[in-house]
């Protein structure tokens, strides 16, 4: 390939990702010469609003919002670049028993909702939702930080794990074994700790699954629920909300304040390869065979696809590239974008329920969500599925024409491979799209007949269009084995690589995926530090 | 009223450790035991006459050394029928795996694929558990404010992990909570040989081979050196040499003697009073059993309500069944000489098969295909049986104690036919063998041995159940908040397996806070 | 005329098999009696019911308080009757004090701890019978309660939503018994129980520090026991109060509330934020010798060490009560914070609770200082105000333990 000059910068960021342009951001506000080159013809990633139907827009991957980091808002001045996030108040879990399960976020109705089942779990409601407040306020610290490499004998990572000695040291004792039991607890015994009703575990559980290929079971997927859980908005810790226009307007507005600090973007071709010479980066040749150089290059790409897919292998040390390979993402979720001609009804629920208004669901038990991963563990998507189903046009007017509305189905579990050796791209979807329609209709009768168009997506869609690796939304498993120092790579998880000069700022970093930003804007903070930048502009540089 | 310095519940090989180590320290000591016959879990007794088997456990692995010395078991009759035993893992296809002090190939003599892959693996788990190996014989460091030796225990792991080099020490904290699926498909294909070593880390606990955390079990298995080995004369006779040792030095065992409370008084401890009435006093009482049953026999009302909630919540989900058969002849394996067959036999096809194993008991049922490990400790020690036949021990891993429709006599001649069945398609005519069989659930090792849920390690070897957090957050250091009474059993760290570890912790616990009390008394 | 816009017909949503649960405040037992007289429909959530604040005027409910009888409406708090051969030992392995020293027909005050030695909540224990009690408290104690009888033979039983209460007190509040026909309880003692009928049980308790009685009916005979004692205390100044006057009461009376003078450690998201009975200044509330209760170890190891906090009784020079104000030593050092205070109307001084941080308040006692913000006729002024240490109660009037009790 004959590769043409295009352009010299100091720095280029592969991926136009939340996380892509977080970083740019930061480093164009230093002043940096800072490129953006996006794939596919749109920026965004997997933070995105499309119109895929005409007049609907779909926030056709991320849907919701909570994981952003207050502090990138903040430094980036989002807001006055248009991002505006709803809190949505409550949700539900149907039953097939024709009834629901709802959570308010108006403390006093979900107390007498609660008790509707058990006045005891009430009470540890108030218990559990305090045990997850202490880890939220543990970690929450840590999120926009590097991570310090326990081999090192460097001063800045002894610094760093004396800083973690000392933070953990604080809990105190119990609080100390208590924080190693959540983080390495499943969702399910956890949940089993404190409550006593089915259905009121299976709701809460879902967030200790979503996007991981764990079961409710699995050791671990508590800290999945904290990782869905230590977001907020504006203050409310734990609360979730809609992005105005959907979830593209993060990102929109992330491009925005980009061009305005003198950022460039371009859309339309991926990155081919990214340079590399004598153990240092310079560069990347585009896919239409554009040569830009940079003596910096950032990768919002996952770890797998950038040094797998994009780097020289010549230029990796072996070991460094058999833990890449070894790094796990896999691929177990899938989803559903609908247009409806109007609000589906619920006979389940109230005249004027609020919780229409939030995520809905229907996994009724703990069993009902593990089996769900013991179909996804055989190679096929969930029998019944769990999902995470939304209809943001309640809030948002601006996603669907007047009456009519736009539905969110996230789908767990679906793997990316199936083990019938079936292609995604032909009746398979349809089928996978059929299971989950089926059971939304089991609570709604007259869903199907409402629906005018649909996306379906399925891990390999995902990582079609998205570039995710497997369609894993998290670009890589939140298993502790893959998390914070060891995330991706132990050794690497500083945001560089073996390849001076080469970082990576996407969630397969710590401190892993969800629209938070932390991973970008950490990633920064290094490269502004290898630069030789002194003065923290910001507080996410000045955060460690 | 008979007085005692300490008294020991239950003779399994933590009691009888503790007991030995409590009279070898000077200390008057009483052992209790409900059963007739002695050893708990490690008990050995006549399937039939004149066949001797292990009644639940069948091998020492980790049974540590120091422990061993301290009550010089070998002067109390303890000897070895045959020492590292070899592991066979069974393939389908007849091409059965040899596993020998970390080495693997296979039975027919060609070349093993993953043969290297596997020993560089295996030498490198060896590595990581060395890190742990010495944790064992300590007690759970206090993390808040630690005394010089909780520090100095804390600094030995920090100073271990560090002179394992960066790279290693890397990979240790990787691999430390990861899951044995990956750590070991990650380096070599799936199979028999995968299967067992997976076997290994999930082997009497609830979890899969995908759950996270098994990783370390495994870890854990491997800290003793892995090392499998039958004691001469069958399980019993270790049991009795434990018992010897003890007893030479004092120790007095009575059997039949089934706890009914132990006796609180002021918040101290001052004795026990067995189910027919009798009370014994002492200001020490150590307890093997489970910290369920112990706090019950101890009374709710002595412990503070969050030590009863996190007691009350210790998972002990049993799901390890035990299979014992006496035969009439040594039964013919496909393709297996008489020497493989006295090592260990595996039946644990591939990592995916254990993890389907693990699959159905999740929800109360029997797996199709659980997975076996099969001894005939007759082979190598033909003193276990009088005449000429062979008893086989199977342990079955997967059966769930809290099974659908409960563990009736159907639900029992399912379990053996599903194991006899697998067996069979290896050792065709098996079933023609039988002299006499016995089928363990886990309700009848709960009935049996009194651990809660009939787990064998008294509560799940997991992270949030281990060290520091064993059995309980709050209540890792043998010491119960009761003055005088303590864990020394498998509850306590570091947990299940024929270890002692816990039995020694506790006992030399006991006796410092002995010496402390005598000379406050002084 | 013909239909108009307005008169057009709206489609009737399909009612739905689960109803919602009610969202927001719920009413009361007495709502139907105490809306109407809520001139300034004045009302402040309390555990997720409308409770008054003010009917009319907060004055003049305090000196009703003060000087005649009034009602204030209790049914929102927590409720829970244990029974059952081990009610007396679950109670007193909950309770600090020992239970089994409160005889059946009599009230205790306690408070219950954490394995810490932390303070959960405090409430009234109520023995009705030698195997039966229940328990009044601020903060939902039913999950805790599971906890705490776990193993035992008891029964639990939420009673919050059953019992309707209405707090009868002031000077005058026997009187107003009296002419409701209940007179035969002029023999009944201060934190006294008595039962009437099925359908009415009655404590002499409160929170004024002067004469006054709890009436305790089934929700269902709430507006007949309301209308009753109504009718009765015409004669006598009786009027409804709402929360601030009867707070103004409650500080004076000496009262801690938790939420406000502490922080239930159940609700502490820091687990060493919590305080000890020591540190509320309630020592007098633990009985090391009853044998074990929940969190005795650790109290004792908390009585060794002494207090990291104490809330103290403070008087505060001038007229301006120091609302959440710091306390210092010596004009400089933070000693800690005022947690309740007023201007007491009864005493005429500037009265607060604290929380000091020792050694202010145990070893360190004088030279204290409280900084009062305030808006002078639209100018800002902040004030050094000198604060001593004082007793609690602040006010505590002898018509509170006579017995039989007086009439005015």
């Amino acid at each position: 390939m004959s590769a043409r000059n295009a352009g010299r910068y100091d720095v280029i960021v592969v991926g136009a990702g939340h996380n892509g342009l977080t970083a740019a951001c930061y480093l164009a506000k230093r002043g940096l010469k800072t490129l953006v080159v996006e794939r596919n013809d749109w920026i965004g990633g997997a933070a995105v609003s499309r119109e895929l139907y005409e007049g609907w827009t779909y926030s056709n991957c991320s849907y919701v919002c909570s994981l952003l980091r207050p502090e990138v808002v903040r430094d980036l001045d989002l807001p006055r670049h248009g991002l505006q996030v709803i809190p949505y108040e409550s949700g539900a879990t149907f039953t097939d028993d024709g009834g629901y399960f709802a959570y308010y976020s108006d403390h006093d109705a979900l107390r007498r909702e609660i008790s509707r089942f058990s006045r005891r779990d009430a009470d540890n409601y108030e218990r559990y939702a305090r045990a997850v407040m202490r880890q939220c306020r543990f970690i929450k610290p840590l999120l926009m930080r590097t991570a310090p490499d326990p081999a090192s004998n460097r001063p800045r990572d002894l610094a760093e794990l004396l800083y973690l000695g000392r933070r953990f040291h604080d809990l105190g004792e119990r609080e100390m074994g208590e924080t190693i039991r959540f983080w390495t607890m499943s969702i399910g015994e956890f949940l089993d700790e404190y409550f006593e009703t089915e259905v009121i575990k299976a709701h809460f559980a879902g967030s200790g699954i979503i996007g991981t290929g764990l079961g409710v079971y699995s050791p671990g997927t508590a800290y999945v629920l904290l990782h869905h859980y230590m977001g907020e908005v504006d203050g409310t810790i734990g609360a979730w909300g809609f992005t105005r226009g959907g979830m593209g307007g993060v990102t929109q507005a992330m491009a925005s304040a980009l061009t305005e600090a003198g950022g460039e973007i371009r859309a339309g071709s991926g990155v081919a390869e990214i340079l590399a010479k004598n153990g240092k980066t310079t560069g990347v040749v585009l896919e239409n065979g554009d040569l830009l150089e940079a003596p910096t290059v950032i990768s919002n790409m996952d770890v797998r696809r950038t040094f797998l897919n994009h780097v020289d292998q010549k230029e990796l040390p072996d070991d460094f590239t058999k833990a890449v390979k070894r790094f796990k993402i896999r691929g177990s979720s899938a989803k559903l974008n609908i247009a409806l001609d109007g609000f589906p009804s619920f006979p389940a629920a109230p005249a004027g329920a609020p919780f229409l208004k939030g995520d809905l669901h229907a996994s009724q038990s703990l069993e009902e969500l593990e089996r769900a991963y013991d179909d996804w563990k055989a190679g096929r998507w969930s029998a019944e599925p769990y999902f995470d189903m939304l209809i943001p046009t309640c809030i948002d007017p601006t996603m669907a024409p007047p009456g009519k509305h736009m539905m969110t189905v996230f789908v767990q579990y679906a793997p990316y491979a199936l083990a019938s050796g079936e292609p995604w791209d032909g009746p398979a979807r349809d089928a996978l799209a059929e299971t989950v329609i089926a059971k939304i209709a089991r609570h709604s009768p007259d869903f199907r007949d409402l629906i005018l168009h649909k996306e379906v997506r399925t891990p390999w869609d995902i990582e079609h269009e998205v570039g995710l690796t497997e369609g894993n939304i998290f670009q890589g498993e939140l298993t502790f084995d893959q998390m914070f120092f060891n995330r991706p790579v132990p050794g690497y998880a500083d945001y560089r690589s073996p390849i001076k000069g080469l970082y990576l700022c996407g969630s397969s970093s710590h401190p892993g995926g969800g629209v938070m930003a932390a991973p970008g804007a950490n990633a920064a903070r290094e490269v502004l530090r290898d630069l030789g930048f002194k003065s923290a502009a910001t507080s996410a540089e000045r955060a460690a | 009223m008979t007085r005692y310095d300490a008294i020991v519940i239950g003779a399994g090989h933590n009691g009888l450790a503790a007991a030995g180590l409590l009279a070898r320290g000077g200390r008057t000591v009483l052992v209790v035991e409900k059963n007739d016959v002695l050893g708990g879990a490690a008990a050995g007794y006549e399937i039939a006459p004149g066949f001797r088997a292990p009644r639940f456990a069948h091998l020492l692995h980790a049974w540590h050394p120091q422990v061993e010395r301290q009550l010089d078991l070998a002067a109390h009759g303890l000897a070895f029928a045959r020492r590292d035993l070899a592991t066979l893992s069974l393939a389908d296809d007849g091409n059965h795996t040899i596993i020998e002090r970390g080495e693997a190939r296979l039975a027919a003599g060609n070349s093993l694929p993953d043969a290297a892959a596997f020993a560089a693996l295996h030498r490198r788990l060896q590595r990581f558990a060395g890190v742990l190996a010495g944790k064992l014989l300590q007690v759970p460091p206090r993390l808040e404010s630690p005394d010089w030796r909780d520090l100095a225990g804390l600094a030995k792991l920090g100073l271990d992990l560090r002179r394992l080099g960066a790279a290693d020490a890397r990979e240790f904290l990787r691999v430390l909570l990861s899951n044995a699926h990956d750590v070991v498909l990650d380096e070599i294909a799936d199979g028999p040989l995968a299967g067992a070593l997976a076997l290994d880390a999930v082997m009497g606990g609830h979890s899969g081979p995908r759950s996270p955390g098994s990783a370390l079990t495994l870890l854990y298995r491997l800290a003793q050196g892995g090392g499998r080995h039958l004691p001469k004369g069958g399980m019993a006779a270790f049991v009795g040499a434990l018992a010897e040792a003890a007893q030479s030095r004092g120790a007095e065992i009575r059997r039949n003697a089934a706890v009914e409370a132990v006796l609180v008084e002021n918040d101290r401890v001052i004795g026990i009073r067995l189910a027919d009435g009798e009370a014994m006093k002492a200001p020490l009482v150590l307890s093997s059993l489970d910290a369920q049953t112990t706090l019950r026999l101890t009374g709710v009302e002595h412990f503070d309500a969050e030590a009863v909630r996190r007691i009350r919540h210790v998972r002990c989900k049993g799901v390890t069944a035990k299979v014992n058969l006496a035969l009439s002849a040594l039964p013919r394996f496909d393709g297996i000489g008489e020497d493989l067959l006295g090592g260990r036999l595996l039946l644990t096809p591939s990592v995916q098969a254990l993890e389907t194993a693990f699959d159905a008991t999740k929800y109360g049922e029997l797996p199709a295909c659980p997975a076996l490990e099969v001894l005939i400790p007759s082979l190598a020690d033909p003193s276990l049986v009088d005449g000429s036949g062979h008893v086989m021990s199977i342990v079955v891993q997967y059966a769930p104690y809290h099974l659908k429709g409960g563990w009736n006599d159907a639900a029992r001649s399912r379990l053996a036919a599903t194991v006899l069945d697998l067996l069979e398609r290896h050792a065709p005519g098996l079933r023609d063998l039988i002299v006499a069989q016995d089928v363990l659930t886990p309700l009848d090792i709960e009935r049996e041995t009194g651990a809660s849920g009939g787990h064998w390690h008294h509560g799940e070897l997991s992270v949030d159940q281990m060290l520091t957090l064993r059995p309980v957050n709050g209540l890792a250091r043998y010491a119960l908040p009761v003055g005088g009474l303590y864990l020394c059993g498998a509850a306590a760290h570091p947990g299940g397996d024929i270890i002692g570890a816990a039995g020694h912790n506790a006992a030399r616990l006991a006796m410092k806070d002995w010496a402390l009390l005598e000379e406050r008394v002084a | 005329m013909t239909a108009g816009f307005l008169d057009r017909p709206i489609l009737e949503p399909v009612a739905a098999a689960t109803p919602m649960v009610p969202r927001g405040l719920v009413p009361s037992p007495f709502d139907a009696r105490l809306r109407p007289l809520n001139l300034h429909q004045d009302w402040m959530p309390w555990a997720g019911h409308l409770s008054a604040r003010r009917f009319d005027s907060v004055e003049a409910e305090y000196f009703a308080i003060r000087n005649q009888a009034t009602l204030f409406d209790i049914s929102p708090m927590h409720k829970y009757r244990v029974t059952g051969p081990d009610a007396e030992r679950v109670m007193n392995r909950l309770m600090t004090r020992d239970v089994r020293k409160i005889a059946p027909g009599r009230v205790g005050y306690s408070l219950w701890c954490d394995e810490d030695g932390f303070v959960i909540d405090d409430g009234t224990l109520f023995r009705l019978g030698r195997d039966d009690f229940r328990l009044c408290c601020q903060e939902p104690q039913l999950g805790w309660l599971s906890d705490v009888a776990w193993g035992f033979d008891v029964t639990l039983r939420e009673e919050t939503e059953e019992i309707a209460g209405l707090s009868l007190q002031g000077p005058t509040s026997f009187a107003v018994l009296e002419a409701a026909g209940l007179g035969q309880l002029a023999a009944l003692k201060p934190f006294g129980v008595a039962k009437v009928d099925d359908g009415l049980t009655v404590s002499r308790t409160g929170f004024t520090g002067d004469l006054g009685y709890e009436l305790w009916v089934p929700a269902g005979r709430a507006i007949a026991l309301w209308d009753r004692l109504w009718a009765a205390g015409h004669d006598f100044g009786l009027r409804p109060i709402g929360y601030a006057a009867l707070d103004m009461a409650r500080i004076e009376a000496g009262f801690v509330v938790c939420g406000v003078d502490f922080k239930s450690i159940h609700a502490a998201v820091r687990p060493t934020r919590g305080r000890t009975p020591f540190e509320l200044d309630a020592a007098r509330l633990v009985d090391f010798d009853k044998g074990h209760f929940n969190g005795r170890r650790a109290l004792l190891q908390h009585a060794k060490e002494g207090p990291r906090y104490k809330l103290v009784a403070l008087e505060v020079e001038g007229n301006k009560a120091p609302h959440a104000a710091f306390v210092y030593h010596r004009k400089k050092t933070e000693a800690g914070h005022i947690t309740s205070t007023l201007w007491s109307p009864t005493c005429k001084r500037n009265i607060a609770l604290a929380m000091l941080q020792a050694p202010y308040g145990v070893d360190i006692t004088g030279d204290l200082w409280v900084e009062i913000y305030h808006d002078k006729e639209g100018k800002w002024e902040r004030i050094m105000a000198k604060a001593w240490l004082t007793e609690r109660p602040f006010f505590r009037h002898r018509r509170r333990s006579l017995t039989p009790p007086a009439r005015l």
